[in-house]
C-alpha cells in the first residue's frame, strides 16, 4: 500500500514537472491562461483515468500521456507566438518597409534638430547678415586688424563731421574683464577672463543685427545691460534661450544680460564674449579702438576689392590714410552648405558605384505602365526622404554640441553632409537594384551559383530570387565583356508551383 | 474580414474536422473532445490553437462559481463560430461519415 502511494506520487510528480516544463515553452504573455487551462484539463483527466481510490498504473500512464501531449501544445503556441511576435516579417522586403524606415529616420532626425539647443540656435539666430554697406576702418599701414588703431578722438572728430561717403559711425573697444557668472542661478560662481567689447550706443543698429532672446520685462534702469555674444552664450549658458535677466560680474561691477548678438555672421575683430553698450561720449575714453562706418552710395561707389582707401583729416586737421574693409562675408547658411555637398555627392557618385538601375532583360510578360510608375515613384520616394534626413542629420551633427565654433560647425556639416549623401544615394540606387522589377520588393535568398575558375569561361555569380515568383536576379561576381551587370530573368508561368501560397499582388 | 470570403473553400484536415464536429455534437472542453474522438492530447489541443486563431472557434472561462459549486477546477470551453459552422457544412460534403462518427447533439449536456 506504501509502494503504490509512493508510485503515485512519482507519477504526480512526472506529470507535475512535464506540465512546468512545457508551460516554460509558452510564450510569457500566455503562459498563466495555458496553465490554467491545462491544470483544469488535467483534473478532468485524473478524475476520468485514475479517479481516487481506484489508483491504477495504467491509469497513471495515461495521465502522464496527456501531459506529454503539453509539451506538443507548448511549442505550437509558441510557433504561433514567434509568428506573431514579428510583425515586421511579413513586411521583410516590402516597399512599405523601407519608407517606414525612412519615414521614421526622419522624424527623429527632426525631433532632435528641435530639441537640440544649439541647433535651435542656429535656427533662431540663422540667417542674420551684416548690413553689406559696413566698413572696419583701420589705418592703412596696418595689417593686423587684431590690433586696434582708431583713437577715440578721432572717432568723435569722423562723428561730428559731415561726411559724404560715411553717414553713420560707431565706435568699440575691447578689454579683458575678469567675469563671474551663476549669481542668478543660484549655483557656484564660475569665473573666467572675458573680452569685454565697450561701444558705442549704436553699434548693432548699425550693423544691423537685433538682440535676441531679450527680456521683454526688462525694467529700464538698475544694473547696467550687456549683451552676450553668441559664442559665450552657448559655450557658457549652454544656449539658453532664458538668459535676458541673469547677472554677471564683470571686473568689480555687477551687469544684467539684456540678450544674445549674433556673432556668426560678424567679422569684427577683437575677440568679443561680450557687449557693453555705452552712450558715444563715454566710448571714447581709454586707449584705441575699432571704428565701424556705414557707406553712402557714393562710398560704396569708390569701393573696389571690398576695400575703400580714405583720406581723413584727423582732429589736429592732419591727412592721414586709412582703409576701410567690408565686413559682408561670405558665411554659409545650412542649406547653402548642404545643397553645394549634395552636388559635390551626386558627382561623385559614379566614382562609387553603378548609376544604373540593372539590365532588364526581355521580360516574355510587359510591364505595365501602372508597375513602371510603381516602381520609379517608390525610387522618387526613397529619395525624396532620404535628402532631408541627411540634412537634419548632418545639423544634428554640426551644431548639436555648443562647445564647436560656428567655423568648426560648418566643416563638420560639410564633411558630414559629403559623406550622408554619397553613402546614402549608393545605398539607395544598390536598394533600388535588388527589387524585383514587377512587384519592387527585394530578392532574397542569394545563391553562389558556379565557380570562380569558371568566371570567363562560364557563368559565376550570385542568383537571388523574388519571393513574388516573378523574377530571378543574377549578379556577376566579375564583370565580364559578355556579361557586365547583374541580369533580370522573368518566370514565366511554369515556376509558378514553386511558389504557391507566396506569390505577391503586381502592382 | 477577407478570411470570411475564403471560409466555404476552406479545406480542414481530418481532425479539424473532427475536432469541429465534436463542439457542434457538445463536447465543449479539451478533455471531452478527447474522449470523443479518441485523438490525443498532442493532436487536439495544438489543432485547437489553430482553429482558433483561424476564428472557427472562440473559447471562453467557465465562472468560477460553477466551478466551485461542482468542487473541480473551472474549464475552458470552446464554440463553434459562425464561420466554424460554415466551415463544418463544408467538411462534413468532404467527409462525409464525419456525423455519423460524432452525432451532431450528443452530448448537449456538459
Amino acid at each position: 500500500m506504501k509502494g503504490s502511494f509512493q508510485y503515485e506520487w512519482a507519477h504526480r510528480l512526472v506529470q507535475y514537472g512535464l506540465l512546468r516544463s512545457a508551460s516554460l515553452i509558452v510564450p510569457a504573455q500566455r503562459r498563466a491562461e495555458w496553465w490554467r487551462e491545462w491544470r483544469g484539463e488535467l483534473w478532468q483527466v485524473r478524475q476520468s483515468c485514475a479517479p481516487a481510490g481506484l489508483r491504477s498504473s495504467r491509469g497513471e500512464r495515461e495521465v502522464t500521456a496527456f501531459c506529454l501531449g503539453a509539451v506538443q501544445d507548448a511549442l505550437c503556441l509558441r510557433r504561433a507566438g514567434r509568428h506573431s511576435q514579428a510583425p515586421f516579417a511579413a513586411m521583410k522586403g516590402t516597399p512599405r518597409l523601407c519608407l517606414l524606415i525612412l519615414g521614421s529616420a526622419l522624424a527623429v532626425g527632426y525631433a532632435i534638430a528641435l530639441l537640440l539647443p544649439g541647433v535651435r540656435a542656429e535656427r533662431s539666430l540663422w540667417p542674420r547678415k551684416v548690413n553689406p554697406n559696413l566698413v572696419l576702418i583701420q589705418q592703412e599701414g596696418s595689417s593686423d586688424d587684431s590690433w586696434p588703431t582708431i583713437s577715440p578722438r578721432m572717432f568723435r572728430s569722423w562723428e561730428g563731421r559731415k561726411q559724404k561717403y560715411f553717414d553713420g559711425f560707431a565706435f568699440y573697444r575691447v578689454i579683458r574683464e575678469p567675469a563671474e557668472t551663476g549669481m542668478s542661478l543660484g549655483g557656484t560662481a564660475a569665473k573666467s577672463a572675458w573680452g569685454v567689447a565697450r561701444a558705442s550706443t549704436n553699434l548693432l543698429t548699425l550693423l544691423g543685427l537685433p538682440v535676441e532672446f531679450a527680456d521683454p520685462e526688462a525694467v529700464p534702469g538698475g544694473l547696467p545691460a550687456v549683451i552676450l555674444s553668441e559664442k559665450v552664450w552657448k559655450r557658457d549658458f549652454g544656449a539658453d534661450e532664458h538668459i535676458a535677466g541673469l547677472k554677471v560680474r564683470l571686473g568689480q561691477q555687477m551687469f544684467r544680460i539684456a540678450g544674445v548678438a549674433p556673432d556668426g555672421s560678424l567679422g569684427l575683430p577683437g575677440r568679443v564674449d561680450i557687449w557693453e553698450l555705452v552712450p558715444e561720449a563715454e566710448a571714447g575714453p581709454g586707449g584705441s579702438g575699432y571704428v565701424v562706418a556705414h557707406l553712402t552710395a557714393a562710398g560704396k561707389a569708390e569701393m573696389w576689392a571690398r576695400c575703400v582707401h580714405i583720406t581723413a583729416n584727423g582732429p589736429d586737421d592732419s591727412e592721414e590714410d586709412f582703409l576701410g574693409v567690408s565686413l559682408e562675408e561670405w558665411k554659409p547658411a545650412t542649406i547653402s552648405v548642404y545643397l553645394f555637398c549634395l552636388l559635390l555627392a551626386l558627382l561623385a557618385l559614379p566614382a562609387i558605384t553603378s548609376v544604373s538601375l540593372g539590365e532588364y532583360s526581355v521580360n516574355p510578360r510587359p510591364t505595365s505602365w501602372p508597375q513602371k510608375l510603381y516602381r520609379w515613384s517608390f525610387l522618387s520616394a526613397k529619395i525624396a526622404l532620404l535628402l532631408p534626413i541627411i540634412y537634419f542629420v548632418s545639423i544634428d551633427l554640426a551644431y548639436g554640441w555648443t562647445a564647436f565654433s560656428r567655423e568648426q560647425a560648418v566643416y563638420i556639416q560639410l564633411i558630414s553632409t559629403f559623406a550622408l549623401c554619397l553613402f546614402g544615394l549608393r545605398w539607395v540606387l544598390k536598394d533600388q537594384r535588388q527589387r524585383c522589377p514587377v512587384c519592387v520588393h527585394r530578392v532574397a535568398h542569394p545563391a553562389q551559383v558556379g565557380q570562380a575558375s569558371r568566371t570567363f569561361l562560364d557563368w559565376n555569380g550570385t542568383e537571388m530570387m523574388c519571393m513574388g515568383g516573378h523574377t530571378l536576379l543574377h549578379v556577376p561576381s566579375l564583370p565580364t565583356s559578355w556579361f557586365g551587370s547583374q541580369r533580370w530573368l522573368y518566370l514565366d508561368t511554369s515556376w509558378n508551383f514553386l511558389f504557391a501560397g507566396s506569390s505577391r499582388p503586381i502592382p | 474580414m477577407a478570411r470570411d470570403a475564403k471560409l466555404p473553400d476552406t479545406k480542414l484536415s481530418h481532425t479539424a474536422a473532427m475536432i469541429l464536429q465534436a463542439l457542434d455534437g457538445g463536447f465543449v472542453y479539451g478533455f471531452s473532445i478527447m474522449e470523443m474522438t479518441g485523438l490525443p492530447s498532442g493532436t487536439v489541443y495544438p489543432a485547437m490553437r489553430r482553429l482558433e486563431r483561424d476564428e472557427l472557434i472562440r473559447s471562453n472561462w467557465e465562472k468560477q462559481s460553477i466551478a466551485d459549486e461542482e468542487q473541480r477546477p473551472p474549464r475552458k470551453y470552446y464554440k463553434l463560430t459562425n464561420a466554424g459552422k460554415t466551415t463544418l457544412e463544408a467538411s462534413r460534403r468532404r467527409y462525409p461519415l464525419l456525423e455519423r462518427l460524432i452525432p451532431t447533439g450528443e452530448a448537449k449536456s456538459v
